[in-house]
């Protein structure tokens, strides 16, 4: 798609921002959880300062009410500038922000919103051991409960596979207060201060020697009424609002970035001789390709957006479309690596596309399993775009 | 430019002329219908008598005419007019232009051999030339060879139809006579615009194979709709539905990347490759799991599935199989990151 004039603007004002600020090796300065988060902080702070960390709150915040074609270019020149992606804060700045702008009240928004700039941060708690795919059978129980200061829900229960959770200050908190009717109904959507009593967070070892997810434990957690979002059992309602707030941005610049790294499987065949194989220059061309188709589907994804032509399901055949291509990725580069890439190598935090195959291998099944799994998807899809049926309920344990 | 016309325009005026009901629809009338609709001069950039439009006009004729099976021979001809509008020395260009724009056939092979655009064009021409579609139609055939791209005439030559498993075309080899051929370019300018005419070429072969894929997916979709076993339709088994929204995802991806290269102003001839390779490949895949998702009335002359699935598979080989040009692909992405 050509800009037109205040795009093509947009963009060499960011394109120079970028030259000037976008920080240079942070992938060496990321070898620790700890540093990871400094150095993630230290970015995110510096585009809020920039004007770019943003762009989709409302005008009157600092670099908001931009339209999605101008949040897509910014996109574009962070993935094409190579910079961190802004990972310990998008809970923050997609969920809470989208929470908090369409379903909080006036106080609500007065006193979070600002922090969030301030760098604080946001975790998410609605999956449970028991509620993956079936977020909706979630059992973690608050009992409202009178309190001199005020009414207050007492929370008990577990969370699981929340981002980040250990350096969270507050928490999206997805909770059951009532067992009655259909299990959506009984849901209440809450703003959990991560430091009150009660509240234990267990970061989860994964195979890969990360700790992006945590376990976080709620024991008599007290939840002052004002932080609810929304009516009592209303919180399935307000938890769409959370997850459709960002549609597209973040997979448009993931496949850009993948597009962009394709030089590291290049590296492996010349590294390995394999520049006169044909078996390997067809794969690498294959890849290629099906990596191009990503980047189009993406784009083409958020060009109907802002002509308001998104259809049911076009959101599903976006992200599977990139987990397969991210899988076929790293499965290319674990193949020609060979043998070095079985000996341990230090991992890098924030990056899919490493060069460390093996992690990044195990990296991938993030985006095949997180966010409404590939077979969640290919449910949305068929049912809803094909207009298969639904197979039919009532089945009894 | 003087008319701006909407991609989705010409896939609405395909769409009226080509019902999508009417599978293989008559051959002479669709060709005929084609003339007098305009788009044999779609490939013809303005200066010679066209409307300027950009790759993806053509791209959406071929698209809907390979949804319904079409059986005219537009993508050679339109190919051989795309020729005819960059030589900058053929004599009596109008008049080339005006005949072949009417609807007299000019035609031009689909295989990688010798005297195709895909060959390589320093050896000499050759007297026989495989794979030319619908030779006995047409007044010459688009051959490179010796260095140049000519018209060699058809009218001296000799015929010898190959008969295809897919029945919507006919590929012929052909024996050229003595009658002179008329000299379209020499030298680099013959290799370029034989690289354009490619494109052009993986381009339709591309669209066409998409519109095929979706044509028949939707097919197989609805079938499963229809058909119970079990007291149900089969399209409630998870199993299945979950096998044909993996095929739209890999149709809508490659759909996409279709149309994002068809307005690009420009295009390499390896990535117009990998883009037909990967479409084919997207078209055969469709048909393999359609049939296997029809069951036994799928292996039925009557029913359409192997009409789709004969015709992928043709567009496997046709410009090129998937191995010449993934390798091309790969090759041109290793050099690029250097």
């Amino acid at each position: 798609m050509t800009d037109d004039t205040s795009l093509q603007s947009l963009r060499q004002d960011v394109r120079a921002w970028l030259a000037a600020n976008a920080p240079k090796g942070w992938r060496d300065a990321s070898r620790t959880h700890q540093d990871f988060f400094q150095s993630q902080r230290a970015w995110f702070l510096k585009l809020v300062e920039g004007g770019y960390a943003i762009p989709h709150w409302p005008a009157g915040w600092p670099g908001g009410g931009r339209s999605l074609a101008e949040q897509k270019v910014i996109y574009e020149e962070l993935a094409a500038a190579d910079c961190p992606r802004l990972l310990l804060s998008f809970v923050s700045t997609f969920h809470a922000f989208a929470t908090l702008h369409e379903c909080g009240s006036e106080e609500q928004k007065q006193r979070y919103l600002p922090r969030i700039l301030e760098g604080e941060t946001w975790c998410q708690g609605f999956s449970e051991p028991n509620a993956g795919s079936d977020l909706a059978a979630l059992k973690c129980k608050a009992e409202r409960v009178s309190r001199p200061g005020g009414d207050v829900y007492v929370v008990n229960g577990q969370k699981v596979w929340s981002t980040m959770a250990q350096y969270a200050d507050k928490c999206l908190l997805l909770v059951r207060t009532s067992s009655d009717g259909p299990k959506q109904a009984g849901i209440t959507y809450l703003l959990m201060d991560m430091k009150a009593p009660g509240v234990s967070v267990r970061p989860i070892n994964q195979i890969q020697g990360d700790e992006e997810f945590a376990e976080i434990f709620l024991d008599n957690v007290e939840v002052p009424v004002a932080d609810r979002v929304g009516e009592e059992g209303a919180g399935w309602a307000v938890a769409q609002a959370t997850l459709s707030s960002e549609r597209g941005l973040t997979l448009m610049e993931l496949s850009y970035r993948m597009r962009g790294a394709l030089w590291r499987i290049a590296e492996l065949i010349r590294k390995n001789g394999h520049r006169e194989d044909a078996g390997v220059l067809r794969d690498f061309g294959k890849l290629a390709t099906q990596v191009d188709a990503a980047c189009a589907i993406a784009d083409q994804f958020l060009d109907n957006r802002i002509k308001g032509l998104e259809r049911v399901g076009d959101a599903s055949i976006v992200k599977n479309t990139y987990s397969r291509a991210l899988r076929a990725y790293s499965l290319l580069g674990l193949r020609l690596g060979g043998i070095d890439e079985q000996y341990v190598k230090p991992i890098t935090f924030g990056d899919l596309n490493t060069g460390n195959w093996m992690a990044d291998f195990m990296n991938s099944y993030a985006w095949t399993i997180a966010g409404g799994s590939e077979e969640v998807q290919r449910n949305i899809l068929s049912e809803r775009l094909l207009e298969m049926p639904r197979e039919p309920k009532g089945w009894v344990l | 430019m003087g008319v701006v016309i909407e991609r989705s325009e010409l896939h609405d005026a395909a769409q009226k002329a080509f019902p999508r009901d009417a599978l293989k629809p008559d051959r002479d009338a669709s060709w005929k219908l084609a003339a007098e609709m305009g788009w044999l001069m779609l490939p013809l950039p303005e200066d010679a008598g066209g409307l300027g439009l950009g790759r993806d006009a053509a791209a959406a004729i071929h698209f809907e005419l390979g949804r319904v099976l079409s059986r005219a021979p537009l993508i050679p001809a339109m190919a051989t007019v795309q020729a005819l509008g960059a030589s900058d020395t053929l004599a009596d260009k109008d008049s080339w232009i005006e005949r072949a724009t009417a609807g007299e056939f000019l035609t031009t092979s689909l295989l990688p051999g010798s005297g195709s655009v895909f060959a390589d064009g320093n050896a000499p021409l050759p007297r026989t030339i495989a794979g030319v579609p619908d030779a006995d139609l047409a007044s010459h055939v688009l051959v490179f060879g010796g260095g140049q791209l000519v018209l060699a005439p058809l009218a001296d030559a000799t015929l010898a139809e190959r008969p295809l498993w897919d029945e919507s075309r006919r590929l012929f080899d052909v024996t050229l006579g003595d009658a002179a051929p008329v000299v379209l370019a020499e030298g680099d300018a013959a290799r370029q615009i034989a690289e354009q005419v490619q494109i052009e070429l993986l381009f339709a072969l591309a669209a066409e194979s998409l519109g095929g894929a979706g044509a028949i997916l939707e097919l197989t979709v609805d079938y499963l709709k229809t058909r119970k076993q079990y007291d149900r339709p089969l399209a409630m088994f998870q199993a299945l539905k979950h096998r044909c929204a993996d095929l739209r995802i890999l149709l809508g991806a490659a759909e996409a990347l279709l149309w994002s290269e068809a307005v690009k102003p420009a295009i390499t001839l390896a990535q117009a490759g990998g883009l037909k390779a990967h479409a084919t490949e997207v078209y055969r895949y469709v048909c393999e799991e359609a049939m296997q998702l029809h069951g036994g009335v799928s292996l039925t002359e009557e029913l359409y599935c192997h009409l789709y699935m004969k015709r992928a598979n043709l567009n496997v080989q046709l410009g090129g199989d998937a191995d010449r040009w993934t390798e091309a692909r790969g090759r041109e992405v290793l050099a690029a990151a250097e």
